[in-house]
């Protein structure tokens, strides 16, 4: 097997440069663009100069900078837990062995590949005050007396594009967490039924404490896939009513593409990328736990 | 006994998965109605007037050219994801080159990027480049999706196939090329397959990238198509639900004939 080097740097190379061309580079670039002045005007005549931290000072005054981030935490935590109780308990159902189990488990995974935009227009179809199915289903049963304003009330549109967030990440979170479920050691469930454990205490004592690795990374990977959302709420809401479904993605994007202020659209990015970073440095330092573990 | 559980739990799960998939029929059924249908006080659960209105008007309005696009840059993204991803996945599961584990964890990390964070840059770049209003932007940038994914299924693919498939080949005289060419595509057809497929899926939802790089509407996938249609139809839920349909369809049909291969795919590219 000597052979040259170069045939196995051409196998290798090709994908890694593509990365670094289309990802390392501007990602460099972005981080340098938050640091200068760079409208639609100096980026014509290409007088960028540096100012610093300015631009993330003018970003903290930003109207609607300050919500967006705590909008993007609600967005993220509450679609996470409920993501994920919710997979689990559907795990839980289709672990237990029936005949349609398997092919049940994979027909729900198609909401999760419904392309995000089309989900966003579902659900806000679905979420019409008056001929939307939600509310047409909840006065029909007596449940509510008035329509909700799933998406035009500023204290409730929040909820409801979790709720449309929640649908689509229920599969996944259902399918990593059956795959845990099925690598657990029978014997174990063999002994403690001798010992008499009920349903609870084999899932409180048992199931729960084994499945941790599993759980932190179904946590971890929910919480970095959601806190990048951006098509979603962008076609349900557009950041509105008044800003209450404004997340950090939305507003990177607000600022750059329909405001032209690249500068700050970039800084607004770049917080969103440095939260991501540091999760996403806790989580491969887990899985990496794991594997040495 | 037994049998009676095995009964409630199919019916059960039965019953979970239709009302899971509610908004999909729904979305579907709706299609078929007529305007003033929809907006009866009263839900229909079945159109009482069948109609095709609703696909005549959309395909009246360029969604053929809407598909069209859709499938190009998703297509032309896949075979980019292929030809990167295979032959790296491969090298990274074989040979021992300095700095491969820096070169897996680029892969990992690119994954968890969000994509507004390339936007700004790449669009000034694509712009000094001439790539804006071409199908370039968005096939480059979905690929950008697809490769890191494809490389890590992969490689742990890779990694569980004996070596003495290898060896017998190159006693052949195959060389290195012709050795993965022959003997490791065939082998390994099934889960590139599945990242064809998934990479396929993430360029057919891409709106972002498709909707910052080109401005040009005859360049739109559905999405954009889509996204601009919401404005346009207002409340025409018959009509913007067909759009929705006909964008469906392709991934649902995939999904149906692929089924067993993605979930296995999906589980082993997430997890490593």
């Amino acid at each position: 097997m000597k052979k040259g080097r170069w045939g196995e740097y051409l196998f290798i190379y090709p994908a890694v440069i593509f990365m670094l061309l289309l990802i390392g580079y501007p990602l460099i670039y972005n981080i340098i663009l938050s640091f200068q002045d760079v409208d639609l005007n100096s980026l014509a005549t290409g007088d960028k100069h540096f100012v610093w931290f300015d631009n993330y000072k003018a970003l903290a005054d930003q109207d609607g900078f300050g919500i967006s981030v705590w909008n993007t935490i609600v967005y993220t935590l509450g679609s996470v837990v409920f993501q994920v109780v919710i997979g689990f308990l559907l795990a839980l159902f289709f672990s237990m062995k029936f005949k349609l189990a398997s092919f049940l488990r994979g027909v729900v995974m198609i909401s999760w590949l419904i392309p995000l935009t089309i989900t966003a227009l579902l659900y806000k179809f679905m979420m019409g005050s008056g001929e939307g199915i939600f509310n047409q289903m909840l006065m029909g049963i007596g449940f509510i007396d008035d329509p909700i304003q799933w998406l035009s009330n500023p204290d409730i549109a929040l909820w409801s594009v979790i709720i449309a967030n929640i649908w689509v990440g229920i599969p996944f979170n259902m399918l990593l967490l059956s795959t845990g479920l099925s690598n657990l050691p029978e014997d174990v469930y063999e002994s403690a039924s001798l010992d008499g454990a009920n349903w609870f205490q084999k899932l409180f004592k048992i199931t729960i404490p084994l499945l941790r690795p599993v759980l932190l990374v179904v946590l971890m990977l929910g919480f970095i896939y959601t806190f990048k959302v951006f098509d979603l709420v962008f076609v349900m809401t557009g950041g509105g009513p008044i800003n209450s479904t404004e997340v950090l993605s939305t507003i990177a994007y607000r600022l750059s593409f329909n405001e032209f202020q690249f500068s700050l659209g970039a800084a607004a990015a770049n917080i969103l990328f440095l939260i991501l970073l540091v999760v996403s440095v806790i989580y491969l330092y887990m899985i990496n736990k794991d594997e040495e573990a | 006994m037994q049998k009676r559980k095995e009964w409630i739990l199919n019916i059960l799960g039965i019953l979970f998965v239709l009302i899971f998939l509610f908004p999909v029929y729904w979305m579907i059924i709706t299609a078929f109605k007529s305007q003033s249908e929809i907006f009866q006080s009263t839900p229909t659960f079945w159109p009482k007037d069948f109609q095709f209105t609703s696909f005549i008007d959309i395909f009246k309005d360029n969604v053929g050219q809407y598909f069209l696009n859709s499938f190009m840059i998703a297509g032309l993204a896949t075979i980019l994801v292929l030809v990167l991803a295979v032959p790296s996945a491969y090298g990274l599961a074989r040979f021992k080159v300095k700095g491969k584990n820096p070169m897996i964890l680029l892969f990992l990390v690119t994954q968890m990027l969000p994509a507004t964070v390339i936007l700004t840059p790449l669009f000034i770049v694509f712009n000094n480049l001439s790539l804006l209003n071409t199908y370039w932007g968005p096939v480059l940038t979905c690929a950008t999706l697809g490769v890191p994914f494809s490389v890590l299924i992969l490689r742990t693919f890779f990694l569980g196939i004996p070596k003495e498939l290898e060896e017998a080949a190159s006693i052949d005289g195959c060389g290195r090329f012709r050795t993965f060419i022959r003997v490791i595509v065939p082998i390994s057809y099934p889960s590139i397959v599945v990242c064809a497929a998934i990479s396929f899926f993430f360029s057919w939802g891409d709106l972002i990238f498709s909707m910052t790089f080109n401005r040009n509407q005859d360049l739109w996938p559905l999405t954009a198509g889509i996204y601009n249609a919401i404005g346009r139809y207002g409340i025409e839920w018959n009509d913007l639900m067909a759009f929705a349909t006909v964008s469906v369809l392709p991934v649902i049909v995939i999904f149906v004939i692929l089924q067993k291969q993605l979930v296995k795919g999906l589980v082993s590219g997430s997890i490593k």
